[in-house]
């Protein structure tokens, strides 16, 4: 294995740019660049082994459908029946890799790295803006930090998931859509963002 | 004075803002408050439009958006340009502000000169279906004279000419709790349901001002409190709860399933400085756990001859000019009434200081308090009379009357002079939403209605639409509805009417136009000889009277074309039912249901990570499936024909790069996918190593072709599968269907990796020499890594799945990388390429390339009715498989027959001379008109390679044709050409034999 010599470009790169009234902005964008990903789908009957596993290795309970757990270096989360989408931070493309060998017998594993792009949408009005894309309920009280939808936003279909609350209050979602998407995605974003005003935050 | 007709106080308007409004051009006066009618009425004039038939002058029938006359075209912001004026704008609820350009509609040259109206004495022409019994004969009339004349007389309005220059906005909401109207019975109910905090409430009407009927009230006291005094103290408390969003202007049009409630709301029409870029008007599509609905009453017109005259109104409408609006529909006014309600507009009639008299046709026994409160107050009161006619044409100027007897016979007619009329025919719940919601409607005969019956979803009526009209009883059905057992005092309401149908006359009933459905031009008459000629059932009336059609939906009309028809049929009205309330329940703009998928953002665009770097290099593109493709890359100078001819070129010669990101690839694991393998595709796939490749054929069940694309194996359990672009999404979920369905067993887990691995191809003699430099961990060598195999490796240090294929025919391959180092390793290759003079090439060129070597493609050769062996790829197919989808239907006896159209090669006899793609083609153009078929043009280009055109073709038989000449139709006639193979180029040095 050699080293990369050439220069990733993330879906966003040269999209991803602020719009309105940013001080301070209604709503805060980053795109998720560096987040590993990799569907797992469990083995036919190994539903209860994949569950084990990922408690041993990972700390933290498989989710249930249409939720999200984070565990040791890494989250998990529900896309479909016995389908998960998990997600590591800096992860490579030797997550998918490990993750396969890992899972060994008891998941079918597929790198998906690059087939999402993935943005954690953040501040005041951010509910205000996915609730002209999105047609689920995502109340503080309803939609709760953990919980994880499969849906559409804007004609596009995406994943998404609300994370803890920021340290300011302000509710925090990532939303993934495959990468295709992203130019559509982001026009979207940016005209139904930019009466609150959208301001960009470094990516990670 | 320019508002002869407006009082001097009182009303629900604010003096201290005037505005003008432009009206045909002429200028109307009146006060922020206002809608466009109750400015043309404080004018003085009632003349709003012209009838859709017989052209007949109208006035303004109601204050509500049921109105069917008074139908606007309104240009919102004329100073900013076209694209801002929209049809069919009832006068009555448009919501007045200075700048407003309107005209009426259906007139010309003018609304008080109309040359239409001379239909209205051709009217016995225009008789109920005079579509069906006018238009028939001569036959040759039908497409030059007929359909001319019936499309410039048909519809309402005219239809925008140039794009919406607005935006409109969108948004989705969720509420425990949504209440459809704030009137009495919608407010108490929205303050009912979020007493307590906890629920989620949407309050949403359509006016511009929240208090329903309440604001035409000026009487009435609830708990000692003036109805309009309670109406803000109501509004405020609800404005104060951070559980309510209150949406006024906002109308609930539609309501489906799940709950699921659509409205608009208007954002900008009303405002005097409307900001660039706000949205004009936004589509709400709510989720309610409960929807509450309280969206009142429509006032039914009497039918009586001309009593569409304009200044003939209904009498809850006049009462709403006279308060609401502070302005007087006349100065002397006839109520004519079957009930009590119109007392009330007569009382406040008189009150204004408006000569007024009572015409009803009760019998005076039959009447309530009203009567003895109309007559102390010193109105005239005829009971037990009929009114024979409207007199006047383009303004009421009297009524006559008559006395009825015991048995029904017409007294002597008098005449009351007047110069405006208030009708009241009693009242109909607006039942549009519940039934909408497909709740079952149950006959009410004490109220001569259909109330809400059977619920079907969660929702319940309160008020008027739920058949209750009493002020005190409204307000604690709205409270109850809302979950509250408040109860409050309030004044009585007259309530009661005696129905009906067609007021009684001695005039000949042939001769009398008595309008039973005014937006249609519908009259008793018409439907009097829909029943006449046969039609019983009451969707069949509708359709052949059109009672009930168009914008208003029949909102005044239907109960009274009910009544009629039951009353002819001589069958209970519950027997005859009613037509379906279908959405919207007002017109609503288009502009609104698209919102911002318009024009380039009709739907999502799909992109490759090299479409930068194609756009920076002057591609042309086309869409595929939603997909953003390079079509072809034109230099300087070249239009696509010389663009495509050098592309073809060099990729023959030295090498070609193209973008293919956007094939569909699926990623089939799992310890039975082999086996899953074989029984989708056609061929075998248990002996293809690991590291091999091949070209595989899928079938529907049908039997019929499907998908291809090249299969690579790259561990015992693993497949990377290609698809077409088009054709990904509906090969995942075959796949996924099967193993879901009919092979649970199988463990066999599909992704889709489409979007993980962009594709390079790198086409072309000097292929090899491009790709090498950069790839690490593969042996390039042309025996360790032969033509139809994958390698994984890297390339400039990225991890690849490096597949040498090809489908030009020429040495190939296919680098995937992940999506993120696409663009960097398209620029490398390219960079490196450049020594071999490397040509971007697009889809174009991928096609002409595939066909000069004879290779099809699914859904361009193929049309869902061909077999393998019709493409000639009987080969393809397994003898040894036990099964595989679409088996058993390849074995039916016209999947054998010699006559099903086989790909062949078609040559035009001009080398020159591209023939057009679905041309047909026939073999003699001299038999006579039909000339027999034997099949069409599949693909056709000009090939440079070949020096000539060339095309395939599904022919009849085609493979026992070949060197037969044919006729191909072309735009002038035919041309000949002659079938050939489908091979047209061969392929120097390396073999391929994708």
């Amino acid at each position: 294995m050699s080293e990369i010599s050439v220069k990733a470009v993330h879906a966003f790169d040269g999209l991803i740019t602020p719009v309105g009234e940013t001080r301070p902005a209604g709503v805060v964008v980053s795109e998720r660049t560096e987040l590993a990903l990799a569907a797992v789908l469990a083995r036919k009957r190994r539903a209860g082994d994949l569950a084990a596993l990922v408690a041993n290795e990972f700390g933290c309970h498989l989710p249930a459908p249409a939720r999200r757990t984070e565990g040791r270096d890494i989250s998990v989360v529900s896309t479909g029946p016995g389908a998960w989408l998990a997600c590591r931070e800096a992860g490579g493309y030797g997550f998918a890799e490990n993750l396969a060998e890992t899972m060994q017998g008891v998941a079918s594993v597929t790198d998906q790295s690059d087939a999402f792009a993935v943005l954690r949408l953040t501040g005041p009005r951010v509910r205000n803006v996915l609730a002209k894309g999105i047609h689920l309920d995502l109340d503080a009280n309803v939609f709760l930090p953990g919980h994880a939808a499969v849906t559409q936003c804007g004609h596009v279909g995406v994943s998404l998931w609300r994370l803890d609350d920021l340290a300011g209050g302000d509710a925090a979602f990532e939303i993934a859509m495959f990468r295709s998407y992203a130019e559509s995605f982001w026009h979207w974003l940016s005209v139904s963002a930019a009466v609150y005003g959208l301001a960009v935050a470094a990516g990670g | 004075m320019s508002q002869p007709f407006r009082r001097s106080s009182g009303g629900h308007i604010d003096r201290t803002q005037p505005i003008t409004v432009s009206f045909n051009g002429k200028t109307l006066h009146g006060y922020r408050g206002d809608t466009i009618a109750s400015m043309l009425i404080a004018s003085g004039s009632h003349l709003a439009g012209r009838s859709f038939k017989y052209h007949r002058p109208r006035g303004i029938l109601s204050h509500g958006s049921d109105e069917p006359n008074a139908l606007l075209s309104v240009d919102w912001r004329p100073e900013k340009g076209e694209g801002r004026r929209d049809p069919n704008n009832r006068a009555s609820v448009v919501e007045a502000r200075s700048g407003l350009k309107t005209a009426t509609q259906n007139h010309w040259p003018s609304l008080e000169t109309d040359i239409g109206a001379v239909n209205d004495l051709l009217s016995p022409v225009f008789v109920a279906g005079f579509y069906y019994k006018t238009f028939m004969w001569p036959r040759k009339f039908w497409d030059k004279v007929y359909e001319p004349f019936i499309r410039k007389a048909a519809g309402l309005g005219d239809a925008p000419e140039v794009p919406d220059a607005d935006r409109y906005a969108n948004r989705h909401a969720h509420a425990d709790i949504l209440v459809v109207g704030a009137g009495p019975a919608g407010l108490s109910a929205a303050l009912a349901a979020s007493e307590d905090g906890s629920k989620r409430v949407i309050l949403a009407d359509e006016g511009f001002k929240l208090g329903g009927a309440l604001l035409n009230d000026v009487t009435s006291e609830i708990d000692g409190k003036p109805a309009a005094v309670w109406v803000e103290e109501m509004v405020a408390q609800l404005d104060a709860r951070e559980n309510v969003i209150v949406l006024p202007r906002t109308t609930v049009f539609g309501y489906y399933n799940h709950n699921h409630i659509a409205m608009v709301e208007r954002v900008a029409d009303h405002r005097d400085n409307a900001p660039d870029g706000l949205a004009r008007e936004r589509l709400w599509q709510v989720r309610a756990s409960k929807v509450i609905i309280a969206a009142g009453s429509h006032e039914r017109p009497l039918v009586f001859e001309n009593n569409d005259r304009p200044g003939i109104m209904l009498a809850e409408s006049a009462r709403a000019f006279i308060n609401r609006y502070a302005v007087l529909p006349g100065k002397s006014l006839v109520v004519a009434t079957c009930g009590a309600s119109a007392y009330r507009t007569a009382l406040d009639a008189k009150a204004a200081g408006m000569d007024v008299k009572i015409v009803d046709i009760r019998l005076g026994e039959d009447c309530g308090p009203e009567l003895a409160e109309a007559r102390s107050a010193g109105i005239d009161v005829l009971t037990g009379h009929t009114v024979v006619k409207a007199l006047g044409t383009k303004r009421v100027t009297g009524v006559v009357v008559a006395p009825l007897g015991n048995d029904g016979s017409v007294g002597t007619r008098r005449t009351l002079t007047c110069d405006c009329v208030a009708m009241s025919g009693g009242w109909t719940p607006s039942v549009h939403l519940f039934s909408q919601s497909r709740g079952k409607l149950a006959f009410d005969a004490s109220l001569d209605a259909f109330l809400p019956g059977q619920s079907a979803q969660e929702e319940v009526s309160a008020g008027a639409c739920h058949g209750i009209y009493d002020l005190s009883e409204i307000i604690a059905d709205g409270y109850k509805a809302g979950g509250s057992d408040t109860s409050v005092s309030a004044t009585a309401t007259f309530t009661g009417f005696q129905p009906v149908r067609v007021l009684p006359t001695d005039a000949d009933p042939k001769k009398v136009k008595a309008f039973i459905d005014f937006q249609n031009d519908v009259t008793a008459k018409d439907i009097k000889l829909a029943v006449r000629e046969g039609f019983e059932s009451i969707e069949h009336v509708k359709r052949y009277t059109t009672t009930g059609m168009a914008t208003d939906q029949g909102k005044t009309s239907n109960m009274n074309a009910l009544g009629l028809v039951a009353g002819l049929l001589d069958r209970p009205l519950p027997a005859i039912g009613t037509t379906t309330f279908r959405p919207p329940y007002t017109p609503v703009t288009f502009g609104a249901l698209v919102g911002p998928s318009r024009e380039d953002r009709f739907e999502p665009v799909r992109t490759t990570a090299i479409d930068p770097w194609a756009v920076a290099n002057g591609a042309e593109f086309e869409p595929v499936g939603q997909w953003r493709r390079a079509h072809y890359f034109p230099k300087a100078g070249e239009d696509m024909h010389a663009a495509v001819a050098r592309e073809c070129k060099a990729v023959r010669t030295s090498v070609g790069i193209f973008d293919a990101s956007t094939l569909g690839k699926i990623e089939v694991v799992g310890p039975d996918a082999a086996e899953f393998m074989n029984r989708i595709y056609t061929n075998a796939w248990a002996k293809l190593k690991v590291g091999g490749c091949r070209y595989g054929l899928m079938l529907g069940e049908n039997g019929f072709v499907m998908d291809d694309g090249v299969v690579a194996r790259l561990a015992e359990d693993r497949f990377h599968v290609t698809t077409t672009t088009g054709g990904a999404p509906r090969v995942f979920q075959h796949m996924e269907d099967y193993l879901q369905t009919e092979w649970p067993d199988l463990d066999v887990f599909i992704t889709s990796i489409t979007e993980q691995w962009a594709a390079i191809a790198v086409q072309g003699p000097n292929a090899r020499k491009v790709v090498e430099p950069f790839v690490s961990d593969i042996d390039m060598s042309e025996g360790a890594f032969p033509h139809m195999a994958v390698r994984e490796g890297f390339i400039c240090g990225v991890p690849t799945r490096l597949f040498r294929v090809s489908f030009t025919g020429e040495t190939g391959f296919e680098v995937n990388v992940p999506v993120d180092y696409a663009e960097a390793v398209w620029k490398t290759l390219y960079e490196e390429g450049r020594k071999y003079d490397i040509t971007p090439y697009g889809t174009e060129t991928m096609h002409v390339l595939r066909c000069e070597m004879g290779f099809i493609i699914v859904g361009q050769e193929t049309d869902g009715t061909a077999t393998p062996d019709d493409v000639g790829l009987s080969g393809l197919v397994s003898k040894k498989k036990p099964d595989f989808v679409g088996m058993r239907s390849l074995a039916r006896p016209d999947m054998l027959l010699p006559d099903r159209k086989q790909l062949v090669g078609i040559l035009a006899k001009d080398p020159n001379e591209v023939l057009e793609e679905g041309a047909q083609v026939v073999e003699d153009p001299s038999l006579p008109v039909p000339v027999p078929m034997i099949g069409h043009v599949t693909s056709s280009y000009f090939s440079s390679n070949c020096g000539r055109s060339i095309a395939m073709a599904m022919i009849k038989g085609g493979r026992a044709r070949i060197d037969q000449t044919v006729w191909v139709t072309t735009p002038k006639g035919f041309t000949e050409a002659t079938i050939s193979t489908s091979v047209f180029h061969t392929v120097q040095g390396e073999k391929v034999d994708a």
